[in-house]
């Protein structure tokens, strides 16, 4: 929990029904549309690329992913691969469309893609996944006139991995980064709300914000009369399967093919140190006050 | 004294500072300050120790932490605006060259406990201190206790042991995830994290409650920031400009407030996690590694690019939003209702709840409604409501799918669901959803809880033919079948439960059957069960009871139960018994209704324990009872009676007095029986006997065959060890194998309150209550003690109370009752030493004084007199001894008592004035109490300075932490000094001279004021002390005389009147 004020995203992955095996539906999607594509050994030595740590950096700039690949010249080549922007007039058929469903926004807001996001923004006639690879545009440096080379189709299989990060990406690689595009619902939802709210009119008007007690009962500064929470007498451990770390399931960074346990042990190192710790702490609540 | 305190020091970023947090730990003191303020930087704090003051201080305690710095912070405090006095100054200020900076303001910062001024205003000072680094600060924390007062440690230590405490739990239950947080801005690192996730039910509201009670001086601090600069030159330091542009005079606005204790949480948590780690760094990709080494290290700084740092925050910020969201101030709220007659379909509504308060809630209409604006929810001001309510309507969505379809419109309000959607969310949608954060109102026949299962509503009476009542009576009793308050009987709820659906309508109430629910109350039916006077106690005690497996939700008792149920559970105060016949004395209106509770008790064959405070008569109430026993020819065998040795003397005194016609004896002495047969001669025709706790133990087997009606112990504190040889006797002795005694306790000290004292009364009085020793300290005492648990503590007082009977002499019922002025005469006896050197003084002196010429006679009369009260205060007085020697307290019998009445002034957190004639007694009782409960005792007396004298005066009036008790010498504090604290005045010696004593006690009794002042007056039973008191009491002509004339009259006694005056009686 970050109760800090900053704005950071905040966002999640909808848990697939299937548990943790499965991907998220839009990762699935990505998939799927890179093994359509039609030269299939391409596709393998372009796996084998990635999943040899050929790709050294994987960026999103603004609209556009900016990969570096080392092949097998001196300096990496440089990958770009983006998709068609949509213009503010489709955007705007696609805000209004999303506030007509309260759960488009809900979801958003919780960080969730919603399953059925591409029927909003088929009010536009636009689509936010790309419906075939072609769809993808892309450019690299290397000779090859090929295209996608295998450069390209490396950072393919990659991005799909990225995606689980971070699903607003897609977004962002539309137009529209997540905070723009919540803050531009906001403003859409306030526009259906003027014609629901009744009394507009001193909508402005300030709340008084009246003083904190201290103000008026100065020895608050100092007293607390309130008992240890019940809750807190006796300290238990976790029940199975009920840390954060259980509940957050798998962390939702990209693998890197070089390291494929990296996450595993990353995990593995928290979950013993959770452990240890939390026997400590139950120690240290036994002896206090002895 | 001092008290301790604790601020956060939150991090801020210099040139010089590497931006981490700290917890400063720093004291105050009173001391006489003058005011002061701020001029270019705030102004020092004058009550602050300085950090060397302050280590030892801590380390006396055993609280020094194990590593800190001297630091030095900005804390904003409630001040008093106070003007400095102006010197005199002899040059105008305008020719001064230099220019003074005067401050504008000045005063003096207000300390915890200190009254509040009529108007306080908030002024930053700085204090010095000791900080400690967040791990070493969680370490010191834990050893803080956890409840109970403390006077050393300010109450937002509780506050901070309560926060360390949660941070224990959360890191216990592993309610925590990594996470990258992004730099605040320019010059700020990125750091690693271990953060708390704060999303169950539990631990949301434990933040409520933490942030709702939060002590503001907690989070009172802005750092203290070196001005930029070279720190070695000494010069530039202290720069006035450099250090007004570092340290402005600014204040902390009071604020409180979930994001701010969230922050400390987060802070504690982080702290305890990232000491202890070691990274593994093998087999991971560079970015993790990055991570992970972070976590462990001391700054958490992650020395990463911007771009690699943002993909990183974001997918741990992802990670973690599927587990918890931020912390708001209101959440989304899911309320069902149950179908309309005839329907089917039941309505969910969508609302906004405020975190802080969850009656708190408006429909979701209004938060739309509301738009971009602040709602004013309760308390709480909530920014951008309708956003709030998506966000945990998505949230919402993930864990009970049912509400997609509702959600389809812009602007939700309602939807409904089916039957079965609705047993889910009540079954076990709603516990998950309030673990995500999302607030779920049920009906209240299906709220969970005790209410909604099935359990009994029972009415009971009284049995007709009962005349009185014993607890093995049987009632006349019906029950029915209760579930989520509505009744049912057997034959509706199996045909409720035929109907095979878990959700079912019953008298207009729908309510939730469990599989078992059948077979239980099948069971019940078959048994049918009597219930005795003994089980509706017992049922009504507490709530959540339960009889055969069942709770009763309901229990209505009829009049004449009801009325011994609420006596019993003091739900009312007692029908009073007037004074019984032969009783000498008034009662007042309080001690009619001691009476009447004494004897409810005894007719229910209960032990009861008298607790009132001191002063308001306790040894007249037991008297009275013992009066109407006899009166009502109940008293049929003698009662014992044990007490202290120091107050034996008063009880037979008072005995005398109220309740002449009780035939009271004492079992004391060399004399006493040593064979029963001896013994039962003795008891013939006695009520009461009186005896020792000392010979109660020695004489237990003689004691212990006789069939006593009843056992009584004064100052019940005595047993408060339940091993000790004496409790062991005391108790089988009330508790006979064959033959039932009344037990009665007096005590004046809260005995309610004394968790480890109370198994050990209780064990006297009723031990049944209690359970055995092992399971009282499992149960109450450990869970209690330690950590201040509030439910265990509830429930044992809800156990105890019946039998505790305590009353305050600030108890408004009470103070109405008493006068202005009580005054309690305190009798005591004389101790071996004490007879031998006061008959031997008297031998003495008196054919000395017959034979001295008349003009010395005079002289030598005072001076005998005198000798004899010191000898009644302390042989050590007379001897004109120096030092307080081992067995100084055995050496007097004034001392052991006025040692016990003043345990219970101090335990009551009272206050008193201590009068003496005699300085040397002064000094010596000064190191004796200083000795014996280790704080300061001030002695005013000729000798001290004028101005030490009001020192010692305004720090007794005015410090909140100031001394409890006050020696005076009657003549230098008799007069003049205006004492109003005190509660309680002590006149250890007599002066023959009321007028004298009436202007002492003056110095704490003002007309008007609210408190009731209790002046106890020691008498030495038998010796002149109390000859003199005699005289003044029944106004004789001598006395007559004698008042306004001094001592002096008592120099031209005659020899014979002298002889008769000074002698000794055997009491």
């Amino acid at each position: 929990m970050t109760p800090s004020n900053t704005k950071q995203a905040s966002i999640t992955t909808a848990l697939s029904e299937d548990g943790l095996a499965k991907k998220p539906w839009w990762v699935e999607q990505w998939m799927e549309l890179i093994n359509s594509y039609r030269f299939k050994k391409r596709l393998e030595r372009a796996w084998t690329y990635a999943r040899d740590g050929h790709v050294t950096s994987i960026r999103f700039e603004g609209r556009r992913v900016h990969a570096r690949v080392q092949g097998t010249g001196d300096d990496p080549y440089k990958v770009k691969l983006w998709l068609d922007v949509l213009s503010d007039e489709d955007w705007q058929y696609v805000l209004e469309a999303l506030t007509k469903k309260a759960r488009w926004s809900a979801q958003l807001l919780a960080g969730i893609m919603p399953a059925d996001i591409e029927r909003a923004f088929a009010a536009s006639g636009r689509r936010l996944f790309p419906f075939k690879l072609q769809e993808v545009r892309s450019e690299c440096s290397c000779p090859d006139k090929a295209n996608p080379c295998k450069h390209i189709s490396a950072i393919y299989f990659l991005m799909g991995e990225r995606f689980s990060e971070d699903p607003f990406v897609l977004f962002q690689l539309r137009g529209r980064t997540r905070e723009a595009l919540l803050s531009d619902l906001a403003e859409q939802r306030l526009e259906i709300l003027k014609t629901i709210s009744e009394d507009n009119s001193h909508n402005n008007s300030e709340v008084a914000i009246s003083p904190h007690p201290a103000v008026l009962d100065p020895s608050l500064w100092w007293s607390y009369k309130a008992n240890l929470n019940s809750d807190l007498v006796v300290i238990t451990p976790a029940l199975e399967g009920d840390t954060g770390l259980d509940a957050a399931s798998d962390l939702p960074l990209a693998e890197d093919p070089r390291f494929p346990e990296a996450r595993n042990l990353f995990l593995k190192n928290l979950i013993e140190h959770g452990q240890v710790l939390a026997q400590q702490a139950m120690l240290q609540a036994m002896e206090t006050g002895e | 004294m001092s008290l301790l305190h604790a601020t956060w020091l939150p991090a801020i970023r210099t040139p010089t500072s590497t931006g981490r947090a700290a917890l400063l730990v720093w004291a105050d003191t009173w001391r006489v300050a003058s005011p002061s303020g701020p001029s270019t930087t705030p102004a020092l704090h004058p009550f602050a120790l300085t950090p060397e003051q302050l280590k030892t201080w801590l380390s006396e305690r055993e609280l020094l932490p194990e590593a800190s710095i001297d630091a030095t912070a900005c804390l904003t405090l409630p001040s008093r605006a106070l003007k400095i006095k102006k010197p005199p100054s002899k040059t105008h200020p305008a020719d001064s060259t230099e220019k003074i900076d005067l401050p504008v303001w000045t005063g003096l910062p207000l300390q915890a406990g200190e009254p509040i001024p009529n108007k306080s205003e908030w002024w930053p000072w700085q204090v010095q201190g000791l900080a400690i680094e967040p791990s070493a600060a969680a370490t010191w924390l834990s050893r803080l206790p956890l409840s109970g007062e403390n006077s050393d440690l300010g109450d937002e230590l509780r506050w901070w042991s309560h926060l360390q405490r949660w941070a224990l739990s959360i890191i216990a239950r592993g309610r925590w995830l990594p996470q990258l947080e992004l730099s605040r801005g320019e010059g700020y690192p990125h750091r690693a994290r271990w953060v708390p996730l704060l999303n169950r039910e539990d631990d949301r509201r434990r933040l409520e409650e933490l942030a709702g009670e939060l002590p503001l001086v907690a989070t009172c601090a802005l750092p203290w920031r070196e001005p930029a600069g070279r720190r070695i030159n000494r010069i530039t330091r202290l720069r006035p400009e450099a250090m007004r542009a570092a340290n402005p005079v600014a204040s902390c606005r009071p604020r409180s407030g979930r994001i701010r204790v969230a922050n400390l949480l987060e802070e504690l948590v982080d702290a305890q996690l990232r000491k202890e780690f070691t990274s593994k760094p093998e087999g991971l990709d560079p970015l993790l590694k990055i991570w992970q080494e972070a976590l462990g290290s001391d700054d958490g700084r992650v020395l990463l690019e911007d771009e690699e740092a943002q993909r990183l925050a974001t997918a741990s910020h992802h990670w973690r939003e599927g587990v918890a969201g931020n912390v708001a101030p209101a959440r989304a709220c899911l309320e069902l209702f149950t179908p309309a007659e005839g329907e089917e379909l039941w309505e969910l509504r969508f609302a906004l709840q405020a975190e802080a308060d969850p009656s708190v809630k408006v429909p979701a209409s209004t938060a739309w409604a509301s738009g971009s604006n602040i709602l004013q929810l309760g308390e709480v001001r909530v920014d951008r409501p309708g956003e709030v309510l998506l966000e945990g309507l998505g949230r919402a969505l993930t864990v009970f799918s049912a509400i997609e379809r509702g959600l389809d419109s812009a602007t939700p309000e309602t939807m409904h669901l089916t039957p079965a959607e609705a047993f889910v969310l009540v079954r076990t949608a709603a516990a998950q959803l309030r673990d995500a954060g999302v607030g779920v109102e049920l009906p209240p026949s299906l709220s969970g809880g005790l209410a909604s299962r099935l359990g009994l509503s029972i009415k009971a009476e009284l049995s007709e033919r009962s005349k009185g009542f014993a607890l093995g009576d049987t009632l006349d009793w019906a029950w029915e079948l209760m579930i989520g308050g509505v009744t049912l009987n057997l034959k509706e709820l199996e045909r409720l439960a035929g109907k095979k659906s878990p959700l079912v309508k019953h008298k207009d109430s729908w309510i939730e059957l469990r599989p078992n629910d059948l077979k239980i109350a099948e069971q019940f039916c078959s048994a049918n069960p009597d219930m005795s006077l003994d089980d509706a106690l017992r049922l009504t005690a507490t709530s959540g009871n339960t009889l055969m497996r069942l709770p009763v939700h309901q229990f209505e008792a009829g009049p004449r139960l009801q009325s011994v149920l609420e006596q019993y559970h003091q739900q009312k105060a007692p029908d009073p018994l007037p004074a019984p016949e032969g009783f000498e004395g008034q009662l007042r209106p309080y001690q009619e209704r001691g009476l009447g509770w004494l004897a409810f008790l005894h007719r229910f064959d209960q032990g009861a324990c008298l607790a009132d405070d001191m002063g308001l008569g306790k040894t007249i109430q037991l008297l009275a009872f013992l009066q109407h026993l006899k009166i009502e020819r109940e008293l049929k065998r003698p009662v014992l009676l044990i007490a202290p040795t120091s107050v034996l003397t008063n009880w037979k005194r008072e005995a005398k007095s109220f309740t002449p016609k009780l035939d009271v004896c004492e079992h004391y002495g060399p004399r006493r029986p040593t064979t029963t047969t001896e013994l039962k001669q003795r008891l013939q025709n006695i009520d009461v006997m009186l005896t020792s706790y000392g010979l109660m133990q020695r004489d237990s087997e003689l004691l212990d065959t006789i069939n006593w009606q009843g056992v009584v112990i004064d100052e019940a504190q005595a047993i408060k060890n339940p091993n000790a040889k004496q409790s062991q006797a005391i108790r089988d002795i009330a508790h006979p194998a064959k033959s039932n005694r009344f037990r009665i306790a007096l005590t004046g000290t809260p005995v309610e309150n004394r968790v480890s004292e109370l198994w050990a009364l209780m064990d006297f009085l009723n031990p049944k209550v209690l359970g055995e020793e092992d399971f009282f300290r499992q149960r109450y005492r450990m869970p209690i003690e330690r950590y201040g648990d509030i439910s265990s503590l509830k429930d044992l007082k809800a156990r105890v109370s019946p039998f505790i009977l305590r009353r305050l002499k600030t108890d408004k019922a009470i103070i109405s009752d008493l006068p202005e002025k009580v005054e309690l005469s305190e009798w005591v006896g004389l101790s071996k030493e004490q007879q031998a050197l006061y008959r031997k003084i008297v031998d003495d002196t008196l054919d000395s004084i017959a034979r001295a010429p008349r003009g010395q006679r005079h002289g030598k009369v005072l001076g005998l007199l005198t000798k004899l009260k010191q000898v009644c205060n302390h042989p050590a007085l007379a001897l004109k001894e120096e030092v307080v020697n081992e067995n100084f307290i055995e050496r007097s019998s004034k001392l052991q008592r006025l040692e016990e009445i003043l345990e219970e002034v101090i335990e009551s957190g009272d206050r008193a004035l201590l009068f003496t004639q005699f300085a040397a007694w002064g000094h010596l009782l000064q190191s004796y109490l200083q000795q014996k409960w280790r704080f300061e005792v001030p002695f005013l007396h000729g000798g001290s300075p004028k101005r030490e004298r009001q020192a010692m005066v305004d720090r007794f009036q005015e410090d909140p932490r100031g001394p409890q008790l006050f020696l005076l010498s009657l003549k230098a504090g008799g007069i003049g000094l205006n004492l109003t604290r005190a509660s309680h005045v002590f006149h250890i010696d007599r002066w023959w001279n009321p007028a004298v004593e009436n202007q002492a006690t003056d110095r704490a009794y003002r007309i008007g004021q609210a408190n009731r002042v209790m002046v106890h007056k020691f008498i030495t039973s038998g010796s002149v002390e109390e000859k003199i008191d005699l005289m003044i009491k029944e106004k004789s002509r001598l006395a007559e005389d004698i008042i306004g004339s001094g001592e002096d009259w008592l120099g031209g006694l005659e020899v014979n009147q002298l002889r008769q005056l000074v002698a000794l009686e055997e009491t």
